[in-house]
């Protein structure tokens, strides 16, 4: 409430008004409890030393008078209804200077950082001066609840002219401000304080909202705009975004920003596939803001079956397919007379009505089925290993998409892995090739990972050093997040002299200068080595997605039991506990089946191609899982 | 050496060599307007003093790379005003490092928390109407999930 320490000279004016309070008892003389003012009870007789009808408010107000002539000013009187408001009991405050207000709750030793303090010196500048004072300052309730103190201090002068007390008059509103409960509330005073502040709404008016209290110290308004969008939010992740965008009117016009919303995206899931949404036209008219909420909650993750002209002619089953930007490509395959293919496809989904293009290529790779497509350097396709007619390959094979004429182009290099088929590949950092397991000559299960930097002029292929893998496998899947994370689900697992559908996780850091293999484990459990959650049922030849931000999304493949393979498994292996999340998605998908092929269009739609049930091949479906809204 | 004045009348010398890590500076004494002493009227000495102390780190120990990062952790912990009007005067001084460690100090104080937090944190007023906070929340809930 008020802070002064220093006496004033007397020099002021003695008018003497009435004023008449309720409650209150009004004695005569000195003491710790009393008055200066004579008169007792309600509308006492005597003159009373202060000007009482500009005091007079429609509201109930705190009174307080204070000894101006022992030092440090402390209290000899306050009104109940300071009492009431305040939370603190007469007997609590009788002898300590009126600055107690000022702090945060009983305990608090030092002013409230809120407070301002050039309110502050106000006070003490007019009491130094001998003039009145009439402010506003932020008080606090004794259960460190805030409260606006619009406060007039009146200077009362003695017989000889100097000062001998100060009164004053708190007309106390609520304020807006959350500031978390007081460390150790004070539980009763809060309960008469509740009561009271509803009661005290009814009689004056209430802070509006919009009084600006801090006056200065909101340190983060200081800056300008860009700093705030480009420096400080810009590093934060989309959730923490739209949250910040609910704190003030500033901040949610900030984070209107297409421009900041980019920045973000970028860095929670990468430049490539942020290049790579941005070049998709559909995902351009959603808007940053809009991408990132959808890609984060999947709330418009639909499945859709596509319709498209053209077909892949001859039938064949266990092609390859892998997707460039919008245009998704097609290679090999085993035909209907178990003959390796050696054709090339191009659908290209940007078109208003795509269809099925067979491409003439000039001596294209060898034909063969079980191989892997994946897409590197940008628009190139890199082909690896597979079964052909002569047995299994492990030659390498680039066709540059965006080339006048399609070449395949073979890359040689010394040292290639063991030649196999059913392997997993993928690309990491847009440049290397990763391939791992597989299974080789004799049907020999295979745990090895191999790298090649498609980057450098003569790639070479580089074994990956671990000291412990994974039981060897084959139809598995190996999928990037994280930047050069990988991770690899599932696959017919090698366990002893049998072999078992798995459904266990591992992942490696190839930013690691010794990468390792390491089981995902979600269980506290000890000695658990799966993640928690409904894990999906055990599978090869299924189909693993990774979604921008780090997680997972499985789907299809040869189930063992009777589960639906069309169930969709959602993992973040970034999580401190990794946990397994079933994804309910509206629309219909594809049929059971194992054999699929699929590849991610444009960064937000996976595209699900052929698959076989056993009885029939379903290479003229095509089904598409969108992971965001399109809008076409 | 190049003598810099802050806004409240204080004065500092530090090389040239270490100045030039504002581009601010570098820009002024390139354009010759450094020719007695450099003054810099949006940053108190306080502040200059502190953004020296960076800078003048930064340039001795360059190469010392664990030596900066510990340096730099101890450096932002500071209180809030401060921290603030550091980034202020890096921002003006244009000096990259400190404004991006400065920055990311307080976005790692933003993150997760939720916006009662930041307001309570960051002393800024909700001036939301309540039913504007309203619809905020429906927007902004997938944030909260």
């Amino acid at each position: 409430m008020m802070e002064w320490d220093s006496n004033s000279d007397a020099s002021g004016d003695d008018e003497f008004v009435e004023y008449e309070e309720e409650e209150d008892e009004v004695e005569v003389g000195f003491g710790s409890n009393g008055f200066l003012f004579s008169g007792g009870g309600n509308g006492g007789s005597g003159p009373l030393p202060f000007p009482v009808d500009s005091l007079l408010q429609p509201a109930p107000c705190g009174f307080v008078v204070t000894d101006a002539l022992e030092p440090d000013h402390p209290i000899i009187y306050v009104n109940s209804v300071f009492e009431m408001v305040t939370g603190y009991r007469a007997e609590e405050v009788l002898g300590r200077n009126c600055r107690f207000l000022q702090c945060r709750g009983p305990f608090a030793k030092r002013r409230h950082p809120l407070v301002d303090s050039s309110v502050v010196a106000d006070i003490r500048r007019c009491l130094e001066e001998g003039v009145e004072f009439q402010g506003e300052l932020l008080n606090f309730r004794k259960d460190g609840s805030p409260l606006m103190n619009r406060l007039r201090m009146t200077p009362i002068y003695g017989d000889d002219e100097a000062i001998t007390h100060i009164i004053g008059i708190q007309f106390f509103t609520e304020v807006n401000l959350d500031l978390g409960p007081l460390p150790g509330s004070v539980r009763e005073s809060a309960r008469s304080c509740d009561k009271f502040r509803s009661s005290l709404s009814t009689f004056g008016p209430v802070s509006d909202g919009k009084y600006n209290i801090n006056r200065g110290l909101c340190g983060i308004f200081q800056l300008s705009d860009e700093v705030i969008s480009l420096k400080i939010l810009a590093r934060l992740t989309p959730r923490d975004i739209a949250s910040v965008g609910s704190v003030c009117m500033r901040f949610y016009e900030l984070t209107k920003n297409e421009d900041l919303w980019r920045r973000v995206c970028q860095n929670a899931w990468g430049s490539e596939t942020t290049r790579l949404l941005e070049a998709v036209p559909g995902a351009k008219r959603l808007g940053w803001g809009r991408l990132a909420r959808e890609l984060t909650t999947l709330e418009a993750a639909a499945w859709r079956k596509l319709t498209v002209k053209g077909a892949v002619e001859p039938s064949r089953c266990n092609f390859s397919a892998c997707a460039v930007g919008n245009r998704v490509v097609l290679f090999g395959g085993e035909g209907v007379n178990m003959q390796p293919m050696n054709d090339t496809f191009v659908l290209d989904l940007n078109s208003s009505s795509p269809e099925w293009q067979h491409v003439k290529v000039s001596s294209p790779p060898p034909g063969r089925w079980g191989h892997t497509l994946s897409c590197v350097n940008g628009s190139h396709l890199v082909l690896f290993g597979g079964c052909g007619t002569q047995g299994l390959l492990n030659d390498v094979f680039v066709l540059d998409l965006d080339a006048k004429h399609l070449t395949w182009r073979e890359i040689s290099s010394l040292a290639p892995p063991l030649p196999r088929s059913w392997h997993s590949s993928c690309t990491l950092d847009g440049t290397k090739l990763i391939v791992s397991g597989g299974c080789a000559d004799s049907g020999v299960l295979l745990s090895d990972t191999f790298l090649l930097d498609l980057s450098m002029e003569k790639p070479i292929w580089r074994e990956i050093p671990v000291t412990w893998t994974p039981p060897s496998r084959l139809g598995h899947t190996l999928s990037v997040y994280g930047g050069r994370k990988i991770l690899m689900f599932g696959g017919l697992a090698k366990s002893g002299p049998l072999r078992f559908r798995s459904s266990d996780v591992f992942t490696m850091d190839l930013s690691e200068d010794e990468p390792c293999w390491r089981c995902v484990t979600g269980s506290g459990m000890p000695g658990a080595g799966n993640p928690g959650g409904i894990a999906p049922p055990p599978r090869l030849d299924h189909v693993a997605v990774s979604l921008p931000g780090g997680r997972i999304l499985v789907f299809g493949g040869s189930v063992a039991g009777l589960h639906s393979a069309s169930q969709l498994y959602i993992l973040d292996p970034t999580e401190e506990k990794p946990t397994w999340r079933i994804l309910n998605v509206p629309g219909r998908p594809p049929r059971f089946a194992w054999g699929h092929s699929t590849c991610v269009v444009g960064g937000t739609r996976a595209i699900v191609l052929g698959g076989q049930t056993g009885e029939e091949w379903m290479l003229g479906e095509l089904h598409e899982l969108s992971l965001a809204s399109n809008i076409n | 050496m190049i003598v810099l004045n802050s806004s409240d009348g204080a004065t500092f010398e530090v090389e040239e060599s270490v100045a030039v890590q504002s581009q601010t500076i570098k820009h002024m004494i390139e354009d010759n307007c450094a020719d007695t002493s450099i003054p810099l009227p949006n940053v108190n000495g306080v502040t200059l003093a502190r953004v020296l102390e960076y800078i003048k780190k930064h340039a001795e120990a360059k190469d010392d790379e664990e030596g900066l990062k510990s340096f730099d952790a101890e450096f932002v912990k500071v209180d809030q005003a401060s921290l603030f009007e550091i980034i202020l005067a890096a921002n003006y001084l244009d000096i990259k490092g400190l404004l991006d460690l400065t920055c990311q100090t307080v976005a790692d104080q933003i993150k997760d928390l939720t916006v009662e937090e930041v307001r309570a944190i960051f002393n800024i007023m909700n001036d939301f109407t309540p039913e504007e906070e309203a619809k905020l929340r429906n927007d902004h809930a997938w944030a909260f999930e």
